[in-house]
């Protein structure tokens, strides 16, 4: 009685001590640990912006939270040791560093996407600027509107914090603002070229060593400072601030493209009060006899639309009092100055309009900025 | 003698054939289908978070399949993997409806936004037909010049619709929209500048 019992006891004690000693295969707080980094990947939106690194730990997850659901693996003894359990805790690890690298990620595309839209947005206002000072607004056409949309574009992305695609938005508002820069070159570059500003030179000074010898009055107008002189026996007596055709940095080139031509001209008619709508006027010869040759080679070689004129009545005017209706390539002053210089202009005067007197002009000035702000892109 | 021998050995090849279970295999394809339609739903757009989770429950039913696979037949066990079958099933439906929807709210803000956009670009149109052509005539024809353009960006905005990329429409009509309101304020100011008065004329 007295050995069975004891065995008893015995036997009852090292069950107990078994039983109490089975340990669950998985640490609860394990588990708990492994879900808040899995939502702290959520919170960094790692299933949009970091798919293929939030899948992998998700697959693992999954695989493991399956292993713990089977029964055999819910219990252990104490000395066994669990694979579950170092899985679990390699996950748990992996996962911290993938939060850590993702959001140091995220800080840094923040920090550099930041820095670039700014910029860009920096850059577009000043291109805006400069572009609307030398007229060229008209000139980039869509690419004006099509660069601002995508710098805004590239705020939306970056404020719903989608770094990817704010990135990617940005990389082609890089590539359209240097399109503009590129396209204002094409068509502005020949008031930054030092032959064809000496071309130019070379014309105003022929007018005007043409009113010295003839004792006679001449005009010459430079394009890209918006001014016109008045000369007389080859003295500049007075020079007046102009306004252009809407599109007057160009070299006219057919009826209604809003440029102003460049050439030697003449005075060929002065319409006063009654004659004109834009209170006085001074008709030139445009086009010449070389604006004729050159809209036909144009034409011949495609550049302009078989359909197209070449357009006419070009004039140094005033403006009309109630509104200006036809600015399409002319020279406007106000009334005050184009009354001064009706007074002063008969027929026959040799107007001769230029795109620039100097190389430090107005748009040669734009365009170099305008390639150092490519530059920085 | 002989007799009990072939009796133990039929009593034990039964035993052992019927102890063999089969694969879940319907279940495991109506599972695999359905992960496919979530898929197909945008899911991994609209449900990014879920549809990665549903993919890992396969990946886990595949797994204990594939283990089951490998054990002697006596010992197969498909419970698990039938259980997951069936929960990778109803969530893929559930995902699948919600992405859907989800699906439909951003086309339907993208939608919304575009209607927004194109209704400021009309606005700026009308505006500018009564602009003044005035002394400013480059900055009117440069207005028009912008307007134009807005006009054409819109095209871009239904591009992104065709496309589905609904965050992309969105954006691009909230930008338009914007510098439509830019270009009124411009043209509004210019009006404020020269006065009220017939329209020009073109040449």
């Amino acid at each position: 009685m007295g050995s069975d019992h004891i065995h008893r006891v015995l036997a009852a004690l090292l069950c107990t001590s078994f039983l109490v000693g089975c340990v669950q295969a998985v640490p609860p707080d394990l588990v708990a640990a492994v879900e808040a980094i899995d939502q702290d990947l959520i919170a960094l939106r790692a299933p949009e912006t970091a798919p293929e690194e939030y899948r992998q730990f998700v697959r693992q997850w999954a695989l493991l939270k399956a292993r713990a659901q089977l029964d055999d693996d819910v219990i252990r003894w104490p000395w066994e040791s669990s694979d579950l359990e170092s899985d679990l805790r390699w996950l748990y690890v992996m996962g911290e560093r993938t939060v850590s690298q993702l959001h140091d990620r995220q800080v840094s595309q923040q920090t550099v996407m930041q820095a670039k839209v700014t910029r860009l947005e920096e850059q577009i206002r000043n291109i805006a600027a400069r572009v609307e000072a030398i007229d060229g607004r008209i000139l980039l056409g869509e690419k004006g509107v099509q660069a601002g949309l995508l710098v805004k574009q590239a705020r939306s992305f970056l404020d719903q914090k989608d770094y990817t695609r704010a990135m990617q938005i940005a990389e082609k508002a890089d590539h359209a603002l240097k399109a503009q820069a590129s396209l204002l070159n094409q068509e502005l570059g020949r008031y930054a070229d030092d032959s064809r500003i000496t071309y130019w030179q070379t014309l105003a000074k022929q007018t005007i060593d043409w009113s010295r010898l003839h004792q006679a009055t001449a005009i010459v107008v430079s394009k890209a400072e918006r001014e016109l002189s008045l000369y007389q026996s080859g003295r500049k007596v007075v020079s007046y601030s102009v306004r252009l055709g809407f599109n007057g940095m160009l070299e006219k080139q057919f009826q209604g493209d809003g440029a102003t031509p460049e050439g030697r001209y003449h005075v060929t008619d002065r319409r006063g009060r009654g004659q004109t709508q834009f209170y006085r006027a001074l008709a030139l010869d445009y086009p010449n006899g070389e604006d004729r040759r050159r809209f036909q080679h144009a034409k011949r070689s495609g550049k302009i639309a078989q359909s197209k004129a070449i357009g006419g009545q070009i004039e140094i005017h005033g403006a009309d009092n109630e509104r200006l209706a036809q600015t399409l390539g002319c020279i406007m002053l106000d009334n005050p100055n184009m009354a001064a210089l009706y007074e002063r202009v008969p027929v026959g005067t040799p107007v001769t309009i230029v795109g620039a007197l100097t190389k430090q002009n107005a748009v040669a000035a734009a365009l170099a900025q305008l390639d150092r702000g490519k530059e920085e892109i | 003698m002989v007799k009990r021998v072939a009796l133990v050995s039929i009593v034990l090849t039964l035993s052992l054939t019927a102890g063999c279970a089969d694969p879940p295999t319907q279940q495991i394809q109506e599972a695999e289908k359905a992960l496919k339609e979530a898929q197909e739903s945008g899911a991994a757009t609209y449900s990014a978070e879920e549809y990665a989770k549903l993919e890992g429950t396969l990946a886990a039913m595949r797994k204990e399949v594939s283990d089951q696979e490998g054990k002697f037949g006596l010992f197969r066990d498909y419970g698990k993997a039938q259980q997951l079958s069936a929960s990778a099933k109803a969530e893929s439906d559930r995902i699948k409806t919600a992405s859907v929807q989800k699906k439909e709210e951003a086309k339907a803000a993208a939608l919304q936004a575009q209607q927004v956009a194109e209704e400021a670009v009309r606005a700026t149109q009308d505006l500018v037909a009564k602009a003044p052509v005035g002394k400013d005539r480059a900055a009117v024809e440069a207005i028009k010049n912008d307007v134009e353009g807005l006009k054409s960006l819109l095209k871009q905005v239904q591009a992104s619709i065709d496309k589905e990329d609904f965050p992309a429409a969105q954006t691009q009509a909230k930008a338009i929209h914007d510098m439509s309101q830019a270009v009124s304020t411009e043209i509004q100011n210019a009006l404020a500048k020269v006065g009220k008065g017939k329209p020009g004329r073109r040449k």
